[in-house]
């Protein structure tokens, strides 16, 4: 199946081309209006969507397999529900998911909501921190799926995405529908490491924050292959969206954020910080808009990104937007691109470490800001492993903290 | 008494402008040599030609360490091989943990003399006694390398440097600008605690107060891009009374 053909067809027809449920008429109409995103998409203008779209691909449609209940993860094989898990407070089923957004602005979103037969609901009625973990097999298909996550009223919540797998040219198409109801609170920590020869994922997502509602995402993203991340998030009065991103792309791989937050409810708060390592022929991608509707007054939006391009060939399509309809509010927004400090890499090498060591200290310093967001140390020390690991190519246990030798010593410190 | 450090018809400039003009200055073994001259003289950029600052680009003439010209060779080696610099102005590096830091490089200096490295535990004990001498907040270790640190602070950080990297040759340049007495004393003693008879210092100034707490054996007066005075530390008082504008090159 070619993605492109769709957009030669109307609502009806994409319903039919796609053998969709008739309750998704909303979605089928809004993508025949927005269509599949091509080369010349604004929003996809610096990354390689056309292959993807213009490709024949075999949508991977597996057997019904048995769904497990064991331990405090969920966990999805090639986009399939393997094991929903035993968390108490935390339920896990497929089921028909009918709040599909309106008014988003990616093609895509749509699609794959038209693509997947069932959504997997997650809802969470008690506090709980969990696992999501993708795993990856197939080669060469369309792997499509949604996941849905409702967190109830006054319920806190953490959640750490985890992949596995590289599913050498397949493409990954799914996202989610997170609602953090009034008073919840989510933590949701993505670490995504792609590899040099595995799949492409484009994760197409819509979050809706109550109001007082607290949601707190920090990505991480270490590319050595394409892969997008796109969200729409929705923020009602005195909800309060924490992003940061930290992205780490090489191997000429075109990555990064497209993203949308909308601060519709007054007093609502937002704060988007992206850092991004860009090496080896690699792209990032930061085009972010902070929409400020007039209904939001009191709003407080902050938005940054600060890239390294650690060579010449690597590039850096940032793009921080502000769209305000309204005066009575605090706003800033700001980008930079450049080199690392020379003045700290020449005083790091007065002290006698090689040019190449200081370098790679002051990027895992660089980068230890967005992974200091994470207020888990077990996690943040396991992604701080994985950057270090994707950016060294092997990982030293070489911390002062946490060594068992020197434990006992460092406390009097 | 043999020389360490030999510099032989130095000239350098910063972008188009030539500082060093023929500078010609042989520091001894052991010794404590002190630089003093007025703004713009060129001190600063004697001690960057020194280290290998990328800012400097020596167009001409010789830096003799240990029987090597040294002015093609990388920062890093000119600091393995035992130069160290304690900076006017240290760099704040947020993220950089100021004891990884330290451990990163007195590793790379062990290393490089054939020393077995330290483990993070036999650091850690050497490091905190060094801190303890010069009552160092103990917390400053574990924050990032100078970031929020006061003046006082990034100066004694840069001494703890000192003591912990062992080097031969140590250049502190206005060691003692934006020090309050109290940490003028503690890094002077860390300084004075250094000096073991083999270790040479060369300490640039542009004011005299320092050298009350770290006594020179020799002064150098720097003017112009070039060394116009050389004597001992009884030049102090001569400098004091009649300036530096009595003074041209020998």
């Amino acid at each position: 199946m070619k993605l492109e053909i769709l957009n030669a067809l109307d609502g009806a027809s994409i319903l039919k081309e796609l053998g969709a449920n008739a309750k998704k008429s909303t979605a089928a109409s809004a993508l025949a209006k927005i269509k599949v995103p091509h080369k010349k998409s604004e929003k996809y203008r610096y990354f390689d969507i056309e292959p993807l779209v213009s490709k024949d691909w075999t949508v991977f449609h597996p057997e019904s397999q048995e769904v497990q209940s064991k331990g405090k993860k969920i966990v999805f094989q090639d986009g399939i529900l393997a094991n929903r898990g035993d968390i108490e407070g935390v339920s896990v089923e497929l089921g028909d998911f009918s709040d599909i957004d309106g008014a988003h602005f990616d093609g895509l979103y749509y699609l794959s909501h038209l693509l997947a037969k069932k959504t997997v609901i997650i809802r969470c009625s008690k506090d709980a921190s969990f696992e999501i973990e993708h795993n990856f097999s197939q080669s060469n298909v369309l792997i499509n799926y949604r996941v849905a996550i409702f967190v109830d009223a006054n319920t806190h919540c953490q959640i750490y995405e985890s992949f596995k797998g590289e599913a050498e040219g397949s493409f990954v198409l799914g996202g989610y529908d997170i609602f953090a109801a009034r008073d919840a609170s989510l933590k949701f920590i993505k670490s995504h490491t792609l590899e040099a020869s595995g799949y492409t994922p484009v994760w197409s997502s819509r979050y809706k924050v109550d109001s007082n509602a607290f949601f707190k995402l920090s990505s991480f993203d270490f590319a050595k292959s394409n892969g997008l991340n796109i969200f729409k998030a929705e923020l009602k009065e005195g909800a309060n969206f924490d992003a940061s991103h930290l992205l780490y792309g090489t191997n000429k791989a075109k990555c990064g954020i497209v993203s949308e937050i909308e601060h519709e409810g007054k007093s609502s708060v937002s704060s988007q910080n992206a850092k991004s390592i860009l090496d080896n022929g690699a792209r990032g991608i930061f085009d972010a808009l902070i929409r400020v509707q007039n209904s939001a007054k009191w709003t407080k939006a902050h938005q940054n990104s600060k890239a390294v391009l650690l060579e010449k060939g690597a590039y850096m399509a940032s793009k921080p937007q502000l769209e305000i309809y309204i005066d009575d509010l605090e706003a800033s927004h700001g980008s930079t691109t450049g080199q690392l400090d020379e003045q700290a890499l020449f005083y790091m090498r007065s002290r006698g470490i090689k040019e190449e060591d200081a370098k790679k200290m002051l990027i895992l310093a660089f980068a230890h800001e967005v992974v200091a967001t994470v207020d888990d140390e077990y996690l943040a020390n396991k992604i701080y492993a994985e950057f270090e690991r994707v950016y060294y190519g092997y990982y030293e246990l070489d911390c002062l903290k946490t060594c068992e030798n020197c434990q006992d010593t460092t406390t009097g410190l | 008494m043999s020389k360490v450090l030999e510099i032989k018809n130095l000239k350098a400039k910063i972008g188009d402008k030539e500082i060093l003009k023929g500078l010609n200055l042989n520091l001894e073994e052991g010794k404590v040599h002190a630089i003093m001259g007025p703004n713009g003289a060129g001190k600063s950029t004697l001690s960057k030609a020194i280290v290998g600052h990328y800012d400097v680009e020596v167009t001409d003439g010789e830096i003799i360490y240990k029987g090597k010209n040294i002015v093609d060779e990388e920062p890093e080696e000119r600091a393995l091989e035992g130069i160290f610099l304690s900076f006017q102005n240290p760099v704040e590096i947020p993220g950089v943990n100021n004891a990884y830091f330290l451990r990163t490089a007195v590793n790379a200096r062990r290393k490089h003399l054939g020393l077995p490295e330290l483990n993070a535990a036999e650091f850690l004990r050497e490091m905190r006694a060094k801190v303890e001498e010069l009552g160092m907040k103990k917390e400053l270790i574990n924050r990032s390398l100078n970031e929020g640190f006061s003046g006082g602070e990034k100066k004694r950080n840069e001494i703890l440097q000192m003591m912990m990297l062992q080097p031969d040759v140590v250049i502190l340049d206005e060691i003692d600008s934006g020090l309050d007495i109290d940490a003028l004393r503690a890094v002077s003693e860390g300084i004075n605690k250094s000096k073991d008879g083999k270790r040479s210092f060369l300490v640039i100034t542009h004011y005299s107060r320092i050298l009350d707490y770290i006594k020179p054996d020799y002064i150098h007066v720097l003017k112009d891009g070039k060394i116009v005075k050389t004597a001992g530390p009884e030049l102090v008082a001569q400098l004091e009374k009649e300036g530096y504008g009595s003074f041209e090159e020998n």
